[in-house]
């Protein structure tokens, strides 16, 4: 082998090896459509005469997260409001009613994260505040929420059954607090009933394949 | 006996019966203090993720609502009973 010859192997090895490390660390995108269900957000308002819990299960969504550099997540997190649901189906129809969040012309809930704050190690966990804009009914207010992301390389095949899809997951949970008044649900009104403070527990998973 | 004396009898074992199944059976369900609910949320655990997700399942949890309209059912029942009592001619 000549002197050229080795140097151009050297130099394609060099570019491949380059090329590899820079696929590696490279941002992923996470899509948050979970086909099987799981993602979901819990809600819950304590209101003086009555509490009320319930559930939404429409999350879609992506998030851009790289391990190596996660205070440069960004993305969407997108919640179908005709998901919501509480136990008593009359109480539903009034929460998915024009009243209330009035689904039919405020279809969806999303967060759009805009900058990480406050990012953090524990254990397993990087832990962040995401500033970000929450649009309820149509209204966008300026949020920050405390956010975990757990990573789980390879972990895609697993969660679908199938060894041969190749991919990471990325958990990310959320809980916070909204008054329902700044996103114009109602202002003021059966506080006695419907409380003013909406607590809500995020819990989503999300795919990003790989080759 | 008339059916007269046989009435007020019967009507205070209904209220009876009613008051009894409908505190025995918002009790049973668990003394929901809010509305009836048709359905409760299991949380299950996603084995991958770590995740606790809502499964909703059919199920009837009774709520003040029933407890008040079987109660008061109860007292109507009874009050009529003590009413026919109270026209009931001495003796009869």
């Amino acid at each position: 082998m000549t002197t050229s010859s080795l140097r151009s192997s050297l130099s394609v090895a060099v570019a491949l090896g380059a090329t590899a490390l820079a696929a590696s660390a490279a941002p992923l995108a996470f899509d948050f459509k979970d086909p099987k269900g799981v993602n979901n957000v819990q809600f819950s308002l304590d209101a003086p005469l009555e509490s009320i819990t319930g559930t939404g299960t429409g999350i879609s969504g992506t998030v851009t997260f790289d391990p190596a550099a996660p205070a440069k997540t960004s993305g969407k997190i997108v919640l179908e409001a005709a998901t919501l649901t509480v136990g008593n189906p009359m109480m539903t129809d009034h929460l998915r009613g024009n009243n209330w969040l009035d689904v039919a012309q405020h279809p969806a809930i999303t967060f759009e994260a805009v900058s990480l704050a406050n990012v953090r190690n524990q254990g397993p966990q990087i832990l962040a505040d995401v500033k970000g804009k929450l649009t309820v009914k149509g209204v966008t207010k300026d949020v920050t929420v405390p956010v975990s992301f757990t990573h789980l390389p390879d972990k895609l095949g697993a969660r679908v059954g199938d060894p041969k899809v190749k991919g990471d997951l990325l958990v990310m949970r959320a809980s916070f607090a909204i008054n329902r008044s700044d996103y114009g649900i109602q202002p003021g009104k059966n506080t006695d009933k419907v409380a003013e403070t909406i607590q809500l527990t995020l819990s989503i998973a999300g795919a990003a394949k790989k080759g | 006996m008339s059916t007269t004396s046989k009435l007020p009898r019967l009507l205070r074992g209904a209220a009876l019966v009613v008051g009894l199944a409908a505190s025995g059976g918002w009790l049973a369900t668990g003394a929901h203090l809010g509305w009836t609910q048709t359905s409760v949320v299991q949380l299950q655990r996603d084995e991958i993720t770590g995740i606790d997700f809502p499964v909703r399942r059919a199920a009837f949890v009774a709520g003040v609502e029933v407890l008040a309209a079987g109660l008061l059912l109860a007292g109507g029942l009874g009050a009529t009973a003590l009413f026919l009592d109270r026209r009931r001619p001495a003796g009869a």
